[in-house]
């Protein structure tokens, strides 16, 4: 199997609940190490799309590839249709880390259990090169002291963090965040968003549903504007996020073009 | 007036009566448990037709009333299948059964009170369905289901005596047929009370412990 092209690749991915269509076809390769970002209204679609990378919503056409394998294929061309086989299913969605907006640690293990837990339960790896690791990452979210706590004796921000950790800990190729931020206590939005500028920095391939567009900014590679179920615009965060030509996006991105303004002479000059 | 020695002279059957009552509480019980973690499960799978069948098992034992689920094992059953059903395996069938149908509901709603992000996640990290619900779902679930299934517990002890109708000689059929020969219902009945209230006190006492703990770890 190739291990050229792109990391992920999305093509004509459509979902339904229902009678209603939320992902139209959507097509969208990452390459490794890019941060995409996905942006858009709500109902967008930009969730859906993002939970759609595990299967952990099931789409009713298109192809999903991670690392050049097929976790989800539904194309004419595909012998079985969509069925890749449950194990499958299971193996390559570990290869992804996913983030979700209410944390959703497991409340009745430590957060260094929590950490452990993929590993050891998922790929039966060492309990003690585990703990080691999971330790390591731990400290890296600046957590080294907390990891003996249950998750309701930490803050909002740890939390994430410790859900951060959680992800890592099973070495994904790709990471996805589902608004990580949209839970939390603004003083606490901060710590969250350092560790994953952090992880983005370690070269770590992401993909970012937020709707903070200032963090957006910072962080991503690639903005991706969803409306409808369909990619309406595409490109750096400079032209989709400040020279946006889409009619939707120049109203969406109103709010943050007036501290956008301020700053773009700052952008521009340096 | 109250005349104790009543009790003192028939005590060994009283005591009897006592043995059975607790055996069968027991036994039915831990029974019912196995059944209602097997029905419960079934309805969880996201079969439809397995969901059905649990469903229906739940129905039929929740909504027959428990004395003419024992009366139709114990008298109609026989009947039908050409089979002669014991005491002890209509009694303990009968109680069981229903017991299970109670159980399998507190293990359904216990599962599914659980959050969906749990699921989620634990799905997210590559985790098969058996690993979610071992691992993730379940320990969560039994720590809120300790409550009812306590409660639900205390019941089927209680439901026991409906047994007496069947001809166990549980505690309460020792007890009318102490009645039928001293005619001292009054102290005899009373005594059955007493005991009861003695056995179920100190159990009601412990499943609101649990509760209070099962709170502080949720």
């Amino acid at each position: 199997m190739s291990k050229s092209g792109p990391l992920l690749k999305i093509e004509g991915v459509r979902l339904k609940f229902g009678l209603r269509e939320v992902l139209k076809g959507v097509d969208l390769s990452v390459e490794a190490g890019e941060v995409v970002v996905l942006i858009g209204a709500s109902g967008s679609g930009k969730t859906s799309l993002l939970r759609c990378i595990n299967l952990l919503n099931m789409p009713n056409a298109g192809r999903i590839t991670i690392g050049g394998e097929a976790i989800y294929d539904a194309s004419p061309a595909a012998r079985d249709g969509n069925a890749v086989p449950a194990r499958t299913v299971n193996r390559i969605r570990s290869q992804t880390g996913m983030v979700f907006q209410q944390f959703n640690l497991f409340p009745h293990m430590t957060a260094l259990e929590n950490v452990m837990e993929g590993p050891v339960t998922v790929k039966k790896a060492n309990v003690e090169t585990t703990r080691k690791e999971a330790l390591d990452l731990l400290a890296q979210m600046g957590l080294q002291d907390h990891g003996g706590k249950y998750p309701r004796q930490l803050s909002g921000g740890q939390q994430q963090r410790v859900a951060i950790a959680r992800a890592c800990a099973m070495h994904p190729q790709v990471m996805l965040f589902d608004e990580p931020t949209s839970a939390l206590d603004p003083e606490l939005v901060g710590e969250v968003m350092k560790a994953m500028v952090d992880l983005a920095r370690s070269g770590m391939t992401m993909v970012i549903v937020t709707h903070e567009l200032g963090f957006a900014f910072e962080i991503a590679d690639r903005v991706i504007f969803l409306d409808h179920g369909t990619i309406a615009e595409d490109g750096p965060p400079k032209d989709v996020l400040l020279r946006p030509t889409h009619p939707r996006l120049k109203s969406f991105v109103g709010r943050f073009h007036e501290t956008a303004d301020l700053l773009r002479p700052f952008l521009e000059g340096g | 007036m109250f005349d104790i020695s009543v009790i003192q002279q028939n005590w060994p059957l009283f005591w009897n009566g006592l043995l059975v009552t607790l055996f069968y509480s027991v036994i039915s019980i831990a029974a019912g448990l196995v059944i209602g973690l097997f029905i419960g499960l079934i309805q969880l799978t996201g079969s439809r037709a397995l969901s059905l069948v649990g469903r229906v098992y739940v129905e039929i034992f929740r909504n027959i009333p428990l004395l003419v689920i024992l009366l139709w094992i114990y008298y109609a059953f026989p009947i039908f299948a050409g089979l002669a059903v014991t005491k002890f395996w209509a009694g303990f069938a009968g109680l069981s059964l229903y017991a299970g149908a109670f159980y399998a509901e507190i293990l359904r709603a216990g599962v599914q009170s659980i959050d969906k992000g749990q699921s989620d996640a634990s799905t997210a990290l590559g985790m098969t369905y058996g690993q979610r619900m071992r691992r993730v779902i379940l320990p969560q679930a039994f720590r809120r289901m300790i409550p009812p299934l306590a409660g639900q517990s205390i019941i089927q002890i209680k439901n026991t005596t409906l047994m007496s109708m069947i001809t166990v000689p549980d505690l309460l059929y020792q007890a009318s047929y102490v009645s039928s020969f001293t005619y001292r219902p009054m102290e005899v009945y009373t005594m059955v009370g007493v005991m009861f209230l003695a056995l179920l006190v100190p159990l009601t006492f412990l499943s609101r412990k649990l509760e209070t703990i099962s709170e502080r770890v949720k």
